[in-house]
């Protein structure tokens, strides 16, 4: 019954409720996506930036990433430069290169490192230090050097320079390292000199301690008063890659990642996607120290000197296979 | 995969994230924090923050020496006279101050014939007479097409005016020695940590180094291969706090100390040290009485200043006699910078 006078409105002269309930729910759905696609376009922006194929067509084909929902090894190829203002911005060294190899089913990270100074053959090239691989071809020719030589398939890449470096870690809140030796170097480059040809006094101090990002660079990097020479330096990387995952442990990707992505911006290069790189991120946040083997070939490489008079390393070979054998098990290439 | 499915799905894996954990970073305060339940600490502690000096005293926290850098921090036995790192551009000098940070002086060059120098680590003699610290002078001149060793050595000064005097000399290109401090009641005697490599394939080494200063002999507390360092007397001479790095872990430890030493002592006295505290820990100092060991640990992404309450046993060990207590919280203290304790 009727109380109001009111119902004699006729029933079609407007939306029924089910059309503004429909409507509703759209312009929410609608709200719902602008803001994602806001909120995931810093993230985007940044895995839109990778290398293009080289000028020189690369023989060996990249490895296929294994399924998402696969337990299979995941090969990611980091690489870093010294990418300052004296060198051609697409023609830089690959200063650090480390395998990154995350084992789902173990539970495991293995990171290993490549001695830049080795002397092997790039595809497509005559043989050179491991380095000019990236400044050759950028990273589809530093991975296929990688997949040839080391028979190591890579799935992924990223590049990392100076800056991002120094971004990521400032972003993180600084790593909590224990120095190895006293970092004493009166001819450290200066990085951010507006010539790129400076260079500074550096002394860090050895044993635990928190680093921010211009100070993390620095621990990398600086090659004085480090006998172990490029040995010494890739246990140095390691230690602040350990440093970095141990830091994002605790952390809430949802509200970092955008900012990380938006930091990291013309400072990263990668070809992971989107869900790949979330899934790492979260594979990698749950993480034990113990989960995570460092690696190095730095006992079965020597000193030598090149057929054109560079200092290098030489491998033994036989010695390496055996190895990553032992590292990769039957994940190795053909 | 398309974007739109991957956003999605980006989406439900980040919420899924969000929702188990979301704890950001911890970040520096910028200021020293004292936890809510505060630890009254005996007598006068110092460490430092951002590079300030502060002085942590009963329930009291001072900022000191407002304006200047300042890094390692000693104080002398009477708890008179201060001595610190002052960092510059490029360069450090050790400056000395009464306790009020009055009456300022670099005792140290800032620069030399060799170039720009730094200075580190002093330590005072028990008498107050002497100091020892850290510096670069020496060195050969480098530049970056012929690098050439620049590292840190020991270097031994009498307040009352005498020259400097390098005490060791370190190993080329291990970034020099650390830690030096001279023995209570035998200030002939000279502990600090020889930074080295050992091993094969080399790996990085630190050793507890004694030298006796009257008859040059020198020898190592700890072994090769491994990282023990950051030795601190006891007040009264006999024991030596150090950190020992191991898988991930920087432990404390406590170890006797003979009266002296002629050759090389097998086993290394540090094989049979005590270990006092698991965790990250660096810069331990001793209580003015003995009765404590304070340092910094890394608890929860901060580094924080602890006392550790210890005893002497009959047998001639060192224990603690109950749990560390934090006097900061969360405060990201310097924990490259040495503590000093005086009554």
């Amino acid at each position: 019954m009727n109380h109001s006078g009111t119902a004699g409105v006729p029933r079609g002269g407007g939306l029924r409720r089910g059309h503004w309930v429909v409507l509703g729910a759209i312009a929410l759905c609608l709200v719902l996506v602008g803001g994602v696609l806001l909120y995931l376009s810093p993230v985007l922006a940044l895995l839109d930036n990778h290398d293009l194929s080289p000028a020189k067509p690369v023989a060996t084909p990249a490895a296929t990433p294994p399924p998402l929902d696969s337990k299979q090894r995941v090969n990611i190829l980091l690489l870093g430069s010294d990418n300052d203002q004296k060198f051609a911005q697409n023609a830089v060294l690959s200063q650090t290169m480390i395998v990154v190899s995350i084992d789902p089913a173990k539970r495991q990270v293995t990171l290993l490192s490549l001695p830049r100074d080795l002397w092997v053959a790039i595809p497509g090239h005559a043989s050179a230090k491991i380095d000019l691989a990236y400044a050759e071809g950028g990273a589809p020719l530093a991975r296929a050097t990688v997949e040839k030589v080391f028979r190591i398939p890579i799935h992924y890449y990223a590049w990392i320079g100076l800056d991002g470096l120094v971004k990521v870690v400032d972003r993180l809140g600084g790593v909590d390292v224990d120095v190895l030796h006293p970092v004493l170097d009166d001819n450290y480059p200066n990085d951010f000199s507006d010539s790129g040809y400076g260079t500074e006094r550096v002394y860090l101090a050895a044993g635990p301690q928190h680093l921010d990002g211009r100070h993390t660079l620095q621990y990398v990097r600086s090659r004085h008063g480090d006998l172990l020479s490029d040995f010494g330096r890739s246990v140095r990387q390691q230690q602040v890659l350990l440093a970095m995952q141990q830091r994002t442990a605790g952390m809430d990707l949802v509200t970092a990642l955008p900012s990380f992505a938006r930091d990291l911006n013309g400072h990263v290069k990668t070809d992971l996607d989107l869900v790949r790189l979330t899934q790492l991120m979260l594979f990698m946040r749950g993480l034990h120290a113990g989960d995570v083997h460092q690696a190095f070939i730095t006992p079965f490489v020597r000193d030598a000197v090149s057929p054109d008079g560079q200092q290098i390393l030489q491998a033994d070979w036989p010695a390496v296979n055996a190895y990553l054998r032992r590292l990769f098990g039957g994940d190795l290439l053909p | 995969m398309t974007r739109g499915r991957a956003t999605t799905l980006v989406m439900v894996m980040l919420v899924m994230a969000g929702c188990t954990q979301n704890a950001a970073p911890p970040r520096d305060p910028g200021k020293v924090v004292l936890p809510v339940k505060q630890v009254d600490v005996p007598g006068r502690l110092y460490a430092t923050k951002g590079r300030s000096l502060y002085r942590f005293s009963g329930s009291h926290l001072t900022k000191l020496l407002a304006g200047i850098k300042v890094k390692d921090p000693a104080v002398d036995a009477s708890g008179a006279q201060l001595a610190f790192a002052q960092l510059q551009d490029q360069s450090s000098t050790i400056g000395i101050c009464d306790a009020r940070g009055g009456n300022l002086e670099s005792i140290t060059p800032a620069a030399g014939p060799e170039g720009k120098l730094w200075a580190f680590a002093p330590h005072y003699s028990d008498d107050g007479q002497r100091i020892v610290y850290l510096s670069d002078r020496l060195k050969l001149p480098s530049n970056p097409q012929n690098l050439r060793p620049n590292d840190l050595a020991v270097f031994g000064q009498d307040l009352g005016g005498g020259a400097a005097r390098r005490l060791v000399v370190p190993v080329p290109y291990s970034g020099g020695d650390s830690d030096p401090a001279l023995r209570p009641g035998a200030n002939e005697q000279l502990l600090y940590t020889t930074y080295l490599y050992g091993g094969a394939p080399l790996e990085p080494v630190a050793r507890l180094t004694w030298v006796s200063l009257r008859t040059g002999t020198r020898v190592y507390l700890s072994p090769d291969g491994a990282r023990n360092f950051a030795p601190a007397f006891s007040p009264d001479g006999r024991f030596v706090a150090f950190v020992r790095a191991g898988a991930g872990s920087d432990n404390l430890y406590v170890m006797p100390l003979a009266a002296s030493y002629s050759r090389e002592p097998r086993p290394a006295p540090s094989d049979a040290a005590l270990q006092l505290q698991a965790g990250i820990v660096s810069q331990p100092v001793w209580a003015p009485d003995g009765s404590a060991i304070a340092f910094l640990m890394l608890v929860n992404g901060s580094f924080d200043l602890f006392i550790l309450p210890v005893a002497g046993t009959p047998d001639g060990t060192i224990h603690a006699t109950g749990p560390a207590k934090a006097v900061t919280h969360g405060s990201f203290l310097d924990a490259d910078s040495r503590l000093a304790w005086s009554p």
